[in-house]
């Protein structure tokens, strides 16, 4: 009962022919220090409940809740709020504004009042977390970049903020496998050695497999599957409909099972996949 | 110039750099290749390796510090002719919301027709048979904000595809989709370079994408590093990385399982291959 909603409905421009009911009825609660996934297909509502995670949008009905408090409207709480959460949008360069890579990531480290100095270690260290590597970025304009690097500046601007929970709406959009899997080592290192509550919205499920415990599944606005990544993943066939995939050593596995070959289904990780078959060989 | 084995893109030697201050290096250096008629290319290469200036070299967005980028044998310097190389070299980018400009998705088919001076009655006619040719039919009518994201990339490239071009050049048009978003825009881009001859230059960071190519070229640090048959740079695991990417999870898979014990062949590239060769194995046992 860390972070969750209680019957949230949200409806964009309500009252309006363009009315759209993005979000209904969703129910859920997380536990901290968990690790989720948000999964669902384009459309489904991912980004509308991420935004109200954070207390970016209003309810239309229902309430959203941290740490046994409901994220009302009153202006302080919520200040408050977004100190310990931390979101990267979906599109980083929505949430760029200042002129440097550097004055980007050193935004909220001044904004809670830190020495300069303590600013410039918050800076550096969050640059180097993601894996960035030429210093000369820093000083650079955050639109003269590639676009990977945007997205691993982005992360760290959320970073250099040492929230309590850190939320991402599709972070792998754009960055190759090695800094995909560099920024999930990362957040699995938060997760699991500073405790820190992540969740992720993602269409790409390789390697973040390994890490998440929990899953939520939308579709069109309403929360279809939730529980642990292993009962959500079981549900392979309701996942197929609702088009979505699961992991490709996943897929490998479920096609091995098949095919008669004696493996298991839950598995993530190409480690795991080499026992498996490599244990089946031998039995078989 | 019009023969089957003619380039339609080529780059001599071709330098660019941001002019940014102590930037050690520029952003492309020296590349040299160039793209058949009908060929589909997977470009690849690591963040900030210098994919999309390089696609922007060759729609002439971006014009070589050095060297030289010709396009149907046009070089790219010759202001009057911008034009007929964009025309012919249209570009789709990573988010579908940035590229779709009208009210309706036949305004938006018709846009670039239009800026064309075409006349109205072949307009119609191109818009029609492009929107059947990626069935869009029953979407003409609607807003392009109230399409799914493989739906606006589709739209995206059927504007392109209506200037009849002769190269789609593709900036990770799939990022930003679903399953089946990607499904979709995938199977129609193949579709119109298998038919249709289009040369596509598709950039990608999955390597499962990447497979499915005729021809990968793979840059890192501004250089191209390697180039050649699917099969042949994409299971080279070494080589990708060495330079931080990372082959199709089968093909690592493969690798992981050679490691221990399991002859498997060395080329396998996709699941079904992965598949198929470890039930024979599992097999002959
Ligand atoms: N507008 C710009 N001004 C200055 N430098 C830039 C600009 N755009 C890109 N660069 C730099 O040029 C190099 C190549 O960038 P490019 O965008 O071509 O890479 P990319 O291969 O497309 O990377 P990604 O996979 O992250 O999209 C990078 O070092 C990048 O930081
Ligand atoms: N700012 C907005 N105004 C109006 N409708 C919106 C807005 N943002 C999203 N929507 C609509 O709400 C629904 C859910 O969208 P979104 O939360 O972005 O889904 P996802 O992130 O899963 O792709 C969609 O029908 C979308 O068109
Ligand atoms: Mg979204
Ligand atoms: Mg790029």
């Amino acid at each position: 009962m860390y972070i969750g909603t209680e019957q949230l409905t949200h409806t964009y421009m309500p009252g309006t022919p363009f009315a759209t009911k993005a979000l209904q009825d969703i129910t859920f609660s997380l536990q901290q220090g968990c690790f989720a996934l948000i999964i669902g297909p384009s459309g489904s509502g991912k980004s509308t409940l991420i935004q109200h995670l954070n207390g970016l949008l209003k309810p239309t009905a229902g309430r959203v809740f941290f740490a046994g408090q409901s994220i009302g409207s009153d202006k302080q709480a919520l200040l408050g709020l977004r100190k310990k959460i931390g979101l990267v949008f979906q599109m980083p360069e929505e949430q760029f504004f200042a002129e440097t890579v550097y004055d980007e990531i050193a935004f909220a480290p001044r904004n809670q009042g830190l020495t300069e100095n303590e600013v410039e270690e918050r800076v550096n260290n969050a640059f180097e977390k993601t894996g960035l590597q030429s210093a000369s970025l820093l000083k650079r304009h955050p639109f003269q970049l590639s676009a990977g690097q945007k997205r691993l500046v982005a992360i760290a601007a959320v970073l250099s903020l040492n929230p309590e929970v850190l939320i991402l709406d599709e972070p792998t959009v754009a960055l190759d496998l090695d800094s995909r899997d560099h920024l999930f080592n990362l957040l699995a290192q938060l997760n699991q050695e500073e405790g820190l509550t992540i969740i992720i919205s993602t269409h790409h499920l390789d390697h973040v497999a390994a890490l998440a415990d929990t899953a939520l599944v939308l579709k069109q606005g309403q929360l279809m599957l939730a529980g642990s990544l292993d009962e959500v993943f079981s549900r392979r066939k309701a996942l197929y409909e609702m088009g979505l995939s699961l992991p490709a050593v996943t897929e490998i596995m479920h096609s091995l099972a098949e095919r008669g070959l004696p493996v298991s289904t839950c598995v993530y990780t190409m480690q795991k996949a080499k026992q498996e078959i490599l244990a089946a060989k031998k039995r078989g | 110039m019009a023969g089957q084995s003619a380039a339609i893109i080529e780059s001599k030697d071709a330098y660019f750099s941001y002019s940014g201050d102590g930037e050690p290096s520029p952003a492309l250096s020296g590349i040299n290749f160039s793209v058949k008629r009908g060929e589909y290319v997977a470009l690849i290469g690591p963040n900030g390796s210098g994919k999309t200036t390089l696609l922007k070299l060759f729609n002439a967005l971006l014009i070589p510090s050095n060297g030289e980028v010709l396009v149907k044998g046009i070089s790219t310097t010759e202001e009057d002719k911008l034009p007929e190389v964009r025309r012919s070299c249209g570009m789709i980018f990573q988010n579908p919301d940035n590229q779709l400009v009208a009210t309706t998705v036949e305004e938006d088919l018709a846009f670039g027709l239009e800026n064309l001076a075409l006349p109205v009655s072949v307009i119609r006619k191109r818009v029609k048979a492009t929107a059947a040719l990626l069935g869009l039919e029953m979407l003409l009518k609607q807003p392009p904000h109230l399409l799914s994201g493989g739906e606006k990339q589709r739209v995206a490239i059927a504007g392109v595809l209506a200037m009849e071009p002769d190269c789609i050049l593709m900036d990770e048009p799939t990022a930003m989709l679903d399953p089946a978003g990607r499904h979709s825009v995938l199977n129609t881009v193949h579709a119109l370079n298998r038919n249709r001859g289009i040369a596509v230059i598709h950039v990608t960071h999955f390597p499962e994408e990447a497979a499915l190519a005729g021809r990968v070229l793979a840059l890192n640090e501004g250089r191209v590093v390697a180039d050649g048959a699917a099969k042949k740079v994409l299971t080279d695991l070494d080589l990708l990385h060495k330079i931080g990417l990372q082959g199709t999870t089968a093909g690592e898979l493969a690798a992981l399982l050679r490691l221990g014990g399991c002859p498997l062949p060395s080329h396998i590239l996709n699941n079904r291959e992965l598949v198929d060769n470890i039930c024979t194995l599992a097999q002959n046992n």
